[in-house]
């Protein structure tokens, strides 16, 4: 029903251990637990997850992630996301630090089916406090069947990061799909896709906690778990 | 036809599409804090990202309607739109598309191709298949692409800050090696797959401020 593999560059080194926290036959909670010190040079971390047809999985982070200084090297986290018809998917990720000097690839693939409904949250933080930004290379690629909703190739760093986000480090995101719940009136934070039933919140900000997209979570968080069609 | 002729008709500001109620984004940036020192970066950012996603889907679509791609147009604008997530945008270029459809027909009549076009063709669609059908050439129509939106944005800072014209031509000059980078970047493409996808969050925020205010001297 639930599927994920996380891979480490070196099998010997700490990685990430998917727990699974409550399950009943539809439904499971799965808690992505990092078994030491993430993310370093070299690492190579591959989450990939499939929620079957009708399933609903819930997916939390017990708490932020940081790409720490990687001295020249570089590391990736890529994400692979497949929803099945019918299945719900909520991923509410915490905020993903690129220290200064870390350099990470970063991609996030989602495959939904029709009737399918996912919620994600994404905070990528630019810098610990008072330093320069790490370089990210933030990738996504979300499709509805083999149809693209939504592709974005986004190179920040110390140089591009001023002309891309700004006077903010921070980069928050809460992407909805599968559903119109919640998409009434003007939010200039929201952003319609042109495929019917996505919707993207983003906004900026200087600091983790202010970017103002608590109320868009809970909406597509709950619209994906608790709605019905 | 001589194609460079036909180029600078297409470059023209005085060609009738509107391209005076576009800022490239520009007036929402200035409304936000962008001063005269930072236009010429917002300019070359732009040409990196938004602009650069522009011009490939303009040299695909004119591969498209030349009948050398294996994907059709209806594939191609999907994967416009799914790179252009702010609708205030996608609208904004639905009318300009619309704005130089209609001109083209208009000035061309034997320019079949241009029935090739989806309803409601985004502007770089339109673009590609006026450059098909006037033969102009894959780096012919990226450099377009390129230059227009450089000129977009500098003609339009002289309405919204304290500019001196000799000045904002001096810009302009110095960003024609982008416009070149930009231009060697995407004019060999041909595939929908392989359209870049360099976004801008800060252009696509400014853009859904821009879409809600009622003080505004630009559409976009």
């Amino acid at each position: 029903m639930v599927r994920s593999s996380v891979i480490g560059s070196d099998p010997t080194v700490p990685t990430i251990r998917p727990v699974i926290t409550h399950h009943d036959a539809h439904r499971a909670r799965v808690c992505l637990l990092p078994e030491g010190a993430l993310l370093l040079a070299g690492d190579a971390i591959e989450l990939d997850l499939t929620v079957d047809p009708g399933v609903t999985l819930e997916v939390v982070e017990p708490g932020g992630t940081v790409a720490y200084d990687m001295h020249g090297g570089r590391a990736s986290w890529d994400v692979a996301v497949r929803v099945g018809a019918g299945a719900r998917l909520s991923w509410a990720g915490e905020p993903f630090v690129v220290a200064e000097g870390a350099q990470v690839d970063r991609r996030t693939r989602i495959r939904y089916a029709e009737g399918a409904r996912v919620a994600l949250r994404e905070v990528v933080v630019l810098g610990r406090h008072a330093e320069r930004p790490g370089r990210v290379r933030l990738r996504a690629d979300v499709r509805r069947d083999r149809r693209p909703v939504l592709v974005e190739d986004l190179d920040l760093g110390p140089g591009s990061a001023p002309t891309l986000l700004g006077r903010h480090r921070v980069l928050a995101s809460v992407l909805s799909l599968g559903t119109e719940e919640a998409t009434d009136g003007v939010d200039v934070d929201r952003f319609d896709l042109a495929r019917a039933g996505a919707t993207l919140w983003r906004t900026y900000a200087h600091q983790a906690h202010q970017t103002r997209l608590e109320d868009a979570w809970t909406l597509a968080s709950r619209a994906a778990l608790t709605g019905s069609d | 036809m001589h194609r460079d002729l036909v180029l600078m008709l297409l470059a023209d500001a005085r060609l009738p599409v509107a391209g005076h109620t576009q800022s490239g984004t520009l007036e929402p940036a200035v409304r936000d804090g962008l001063g005269a020192d930072g236009v010429p970066a917002y300019a070359r950012s732009r040409l990196r990202t938004v602009t650069t996603v522009e011009a490939a889907a303009a040299v695909v679509a004119r591969h498209l309607v030349l009948g050398r791609g294996a994907a059709d147009l209806e594939d191609l604008e999907e994967a416009w739109e799914a790179r252009s997530p702010s609708a205030p945008l996608r609208e904004a270029s639905r009318r300009q598309g619309r704005a130089l459809l209609r001109l083209a027909r208009r000035t061309w009549p034997g320019a079949v191709a241009l029935d090739a076009l989806p309803p409601a063709p985004p502007r770089a669609l339109v673009l590609g298949a006026v450059a098909a059908s006037l033969e102009l050439d894959a780096a012919g129509l990226a450099r377009l692409v390129g230059y227009d939106d450089v000129q977009t944005v500098c003609a339009a800072s002289l309405k919204l800050l304290p500019l001196d014209p000799t000045v904002v031509t001096g810009w302009v000059a110095a960003l024609l090696p982008d416009v070149e980078a930009l231009t060697a970047s995407v004019s060999h493409l041909t595939d929908v797959d392989d359209l870049p996808a360099p976004g801008s969050p800060l252009i696509e925020a400014w853009a859904q401020a821009h879409a809600v205010t009622s003080r505004r001297l630009f559409h976009a």
